[in-house]
């Protein structure tokens, strides 16, 4: 990095909390390593810091809890690490209005605690809440199985505020729970990727933690017959906040053990309708070819639930990771179509489904005995990426080698709507200077 | 801008009618009063043409010919607008698109319908309530509000409480883009990559382009629905109430207070059954599962009673119900029969100031002489004063809007918003800079560049005078507000 702006940075922010030397090893993606890697302290300094790298032409990449840095393009050599780890407190709470204001870098967990010691709490459910930031969470547009009921970040947040490409603060939205005042630039930001303004605050939408929250679990013999046991409880009259179709891999994942597939519906509530609830979904998925039905309470119920949105999280790298999106009553087939490509590609796949809403997960992953190579993955995740298109969906690499996101792309293409997401980023990021190069289309 | 000279006016009016056919435009100056306003009748501007187009094609074609001809364009659904947002430009071209009002597709297994922008919202729930769906976003105006008028808005309703407001129901939209072309953003299936361009197409008031099809989300009907009224002798116990019954946990479908000038007027032109002698009453409904709704309407009558109700009726059938409702959602109408005229007012709050901002505004109302009628969703804040005047009095109309803007600056100071459904439109540019600073400003302009470099479509709106794309594109007298010296360009 250019000794000027290094010592700009480490002017601004501190000597402590502007590291060039070994220690931004971690922060390397896909084989690039950043320059520099800076912890901006407040919003202010967050904002001084992208103006002072815009001015040097030098790339910024943000950074909240890193779990995701795998997804999209590789960074570009030289960037600047902006890491958002010291913006977290909790900065307003209102529970009488159900609100609350945070910083972008904290923890979904450490959130999740500060809420709940009033009895509240914001009602999204991603993978690694134990490492992902609010700030994160948002700008990738992260959600767990209970988006079915409680809906995603777009639904969940009232207003934000972002260190522009020009180094200037910029608020949209507000802190009350209906407003129409100016463009909804909330849900642009929300995720962009960084790629229009790094996050540092969010107001968020709260909810009251429900009284019981439980999960009817059922295994079956095959996907066809999940899938239609599936069908019939979104058919149902009941209201679940998850419903989770698992392939076979899968279902050991979930503590469920080895099955053909399964099922996971996560009821929450009043205490009495969720107990009522969880009586009539057994009832209901015992009357079809379910094998094994039991209900899990508290903390296995949880579990579960955790287990399965973090199913692409494993200790070493798979041979890819996707997230597809197709229409809800497509999903049973197309995990079925991503089970036999896997088979042909000679992998293993843990795949589950948020059934009602269409969105997949597909973890692939080479057997134990063999070392599969990536390139018949990238030809089976390019026959699902082709599938899921065919109706108007997609599939996204999440977490995959380098050499599999070139060969594949990324992202898929995105249609001709890209010219306009191409204006709108040239006119709040001219200089090309926010995440450039990882995100959709060149954008 | 200065009139168009008549040769100019029919070569105009020909070459739209190439386009929608001759039985498809309007033009003749009595043709065009019905259009130079929306709901907000205060402001009133005479377009050139008015044209109906019925296809993506049409519009598209309309949108083309109005840039050839260097003219100013607005989308007009049924004009039930409150904030002036499709209030035409002199001179220009109103596209209306109630013509295109049909439902296209119907899809429960995917929990989606795609239709045309002119459809009336409740013509979209009662054809899917058969199939025992609805279309969750319901604003008091649905009787006549079209979806394509709701995108614009981002409209909300009573029961947005609990299911969110039109966004929160827009997959996909089809968009004539302000240069005429035609672009799909979204669409049936969840989360597209890349930005959401749905997300802030949706409340952009008609200044990014044209909804020619939207792709909704649908919800299944509530399996049981339970609806109480809450009488209060004291109008702040019904707005303590309010907060108390989000403090316990408890999530309405919809929670509206109505007040006792309101009261009165309904029960005098309906007999909804409201009680005249109320402060205040607050009407609740809860829906989902039967199982379990009893329960839930026991805690909020409890937390009711402890604020202070003097009694609450539970509605014992669909009837009962649906008197109750219309007492809330024709509140606006009984209005009409105590006064000549009256404003709506648009503003939202944190529910717990509630209390406090319903005194500051009977203060604010005293202090100019008016009398304020509120009847307004009352779960999320949003609050609806409406200042009840008669604009042959002398000076009224001036007061009106001194104290519709010290209303708003009331809200604003309590950490609110200066519109929860209604828009920015015209009425509340210039009071964008009480919440937005210039850097919030400029990111809003950049988006709005990005869709509309050219500033035809529907210019005027939304931002501060100063901040529009095009100088002086509307070069119209001051604003009252600007000229009683309350407000400043920037």
């Amino acid at each position: 990095m250019d000794a000027t702006l290094l010592r700009s940075l480490t002017d601004l922010v501190g000597a402590a909390h502007c590291w060039g030397g070994a220690d931004r090893g971690p922060f390397a993606v896909d084989g690039r390593t950043p320059s520099a890697v800076v912890f901006p302290g407040s919003a202010e300094e967050t904002a001084h810091v992208v103006r002072l790298a815009g001015e040097a032409g030098v790339p910024v990449i943000p950074w909240g809890g890193g779990t995701a840095m795998g997804v999209g393009g590789p960074p570009p050599d030289g960037a600047l690490v902006l890491g958002t780890r010291r913006l977290s407190r909790v900065l307003e709470h209102e529970p009488g209005d159900l609100t609350a204001t945070v910083e972008a870098g904290i923890t979904l967990d450490a959130l999740q605690a500060a809420l709940g010691r009033r009895g509240q709490w914001w009602p999204l459910d991603p993978p690694e809440p134990a490492r992902a930031t609010v700030g994160g969470i948002l700008a990738t547009n992260a959600a767990g199985p209970r988006r079915h009921a409680y809906g995603t970040a777009r639904d969940l947040v009232l207003g934000i505020r972002v260190a522009g490409a020009d180094g200037r603060l910029v608020r949209a939205g507000g802190k009350v729970v209906k407003n129409v005042a100016g463009y909804d630039l909330v849900k642009l930001y929300i995720g962009a990727f960084g790629t229009l303004g790094v996050i540092v605050e969010v107001t968020l939408k709260l909810r009251p933690r429900p009284e019981a929250d439980l999960v009817v679990a059922a295994t079956f013999g095959d996907l066809d017959r999940a899938a239609a046991a599936a069908t019939r409880l979104l058919g149902s009259s009941l209201l679940p906040h998850a419903v989770e179709l698992l392939n076979g891999g899968a279902t050991v994942t979930a503590g469920l053990g080895p099955a053909g597939a399964g099922l996971l519906a996560g009821f929450d509530g009043l205490a009495t309708a969720v107990t009522w609830q969880a009586a009539e979904a057994t009832r209901l998925l015992e009357g079809t070819a379910a094998q094994d039905v039991r209900r899990l309470d508290g903390a296995a119920a949880a579990r579960a639930l955790a287990l399965v949105a973090e199913l692409g999280v494993t200790p070493r790298v798979p041979v890819a990771v996707a997230e597809a999106g197709v229409l809800p009553v497509e999903v049973g087939v197309y995990l079925g179509a991503a089970e036999a490509a896997a088979r042909t590609a000679g992998l293993t796949l843990r795949a589950s489904a948020r059934a009602g809403e269409g969105m997949v997960t597909l973890v692939l992953e080479a057997p134990a005995d063999r070392r599969a190579g990536g390139a018949t993955a990238v030809h089976a995740l390019a026959a699902l990426r082709q599938r899921a298109q065919a109706s108007g969906g997609h599939l996204t690499l999440v977490r995959a080698p380098l050499a599999v996101k070139e060969a594949l792309g990324a992202w898929g293409p995105v249609g001709p709507a890209l010219g306009l997401m191409h204006a709108v980023k040239s006119r709040l990021d001219p200089r090309g200077i926010l995440n450039p190069g990882r995100f959709v289309g060149g954008l | 801008m200065p009139p168009r000279p008549a040769a100019d006016h029919r070569r105009l009016r020909l070459a739209y009618e190439k386009i929608v056919g001759a039985d498809a435009v309007q033009s003749a100056p009595d043709e065009l009063l019905v259009y130079e306003s929306d709901g907000l009748t205060l402001f009133r501007a005479t377009a050139d043409v008015v044209v109906f187009p019925c296809s993506t094609d049409e519009v598209s074609a309309c949108v083309r010919l109005a840039n050839a001809e260097g003219l100013p364009f607005v989308a007009r659904g049924a004009g039930t607008g409150l904030a002036g947002g499709c209030l035409p430009s002199e001179g220009g071209v109103v596209i209306a698109l109630t013509r295109m009002n049909r439902i296209l597709e119907i899809d429960t297994a995917n929990q989606l319908a795609v239709v045309e922008p002119g459809l009336v919202n409740l013509h979209l729930s009662q054809a899917l309530q058969p199939q025992g769906y609805c279309y969750a976003p319901d604003p008091s105006s649905q009787l006549a509000c079209t979806i394509g008028g709701n995108v614009a808005n981002n409209s909300g309703g009573p029961h947005t409480l609990k299911y969110g407001v039109t966004t929160n129901h827009v997959l996909g939209l089809e968009v004539v883009l302000p240069d005429g072309e035609v672009v799909w953003l979204g669409g049936k299936v969840r989360d597209g990559q890349g930005y959401d361009l749905v997300g802030v197409f949706v409340g952009s008031e008609g200044t990014f382009g044209i909804a020619t099809k939207v792709v909704v989300r649908i919800v299944r009907r509530p399996e049981a629905v339970r609806t109480l009224l809450a009488v209060f002798d004291v109008l702040d116990h019904a707005s303590r109430t309010v907060a108390a019954i989000t403090a316990r946990g408890l999530t309405p479908a919809a929670l509206e207070m109505i007040d006792q000038l309101t009261i009165q007027a309904v029960e005098d032109a309906y007999g909804a059954g409201y009680p005249r002698d109320a402060a205040a009453a607050l009407l609740i409904e809860l829906d989902g599962l039967a199982m379990g709704l009893d329960e839930e309407a026991e805690r909020v009558e409890a937390a009711c009673r402890e604020n202070g109700a003097r009694e609450v009726r539970r509605a014992r059938d669909e009837r009962e119900r649906q008197l109750l409702w219309k007492g809330r959602k024709a509140a606006f109408g009984a209005y009409g029969r105590i006064s000549p005229a009256y404003m709506v007012m648009d503003g939202v709050i944190p529910r717990t100031r509630l209390p406090e901002i319903l005194r500051a505004v009977e203060g604010i109302a005293q202090t100019h002489g008016l009398r304020v009628g509120n009847v307004f969703h009352a779960g999320d804040g949003n609050l609806h004063p409406n200042i009840l005047y008669d604009p042959r009095r002398p000076g009224e109309v001036d007061r009106v809007l001194q104290a519709g803007a010290a209303i708003m600056r009331a809200c604003v100071d309590v950490g609110g918003s200066i519109s929860g459904e209604h828009g920015i439109g015209l009425e509340k540019r210039d009071f964008m800079s009480w919440i937005f600073s210039p850097a919030d400003l400029d990111a809003m302009a950049a988006v709005k560049a990005a869709f509309n470099p050219g500033g035809r479509c529907n210019p005027g709106k939304v931002f501060p005078t100063a901040k529009s794309c095009v100088p002086g594109e509307l070069g119209e007298a001051l604003h009252p507000l600007e000229a009683s010296g309350l407000i400043q360009r920037l």
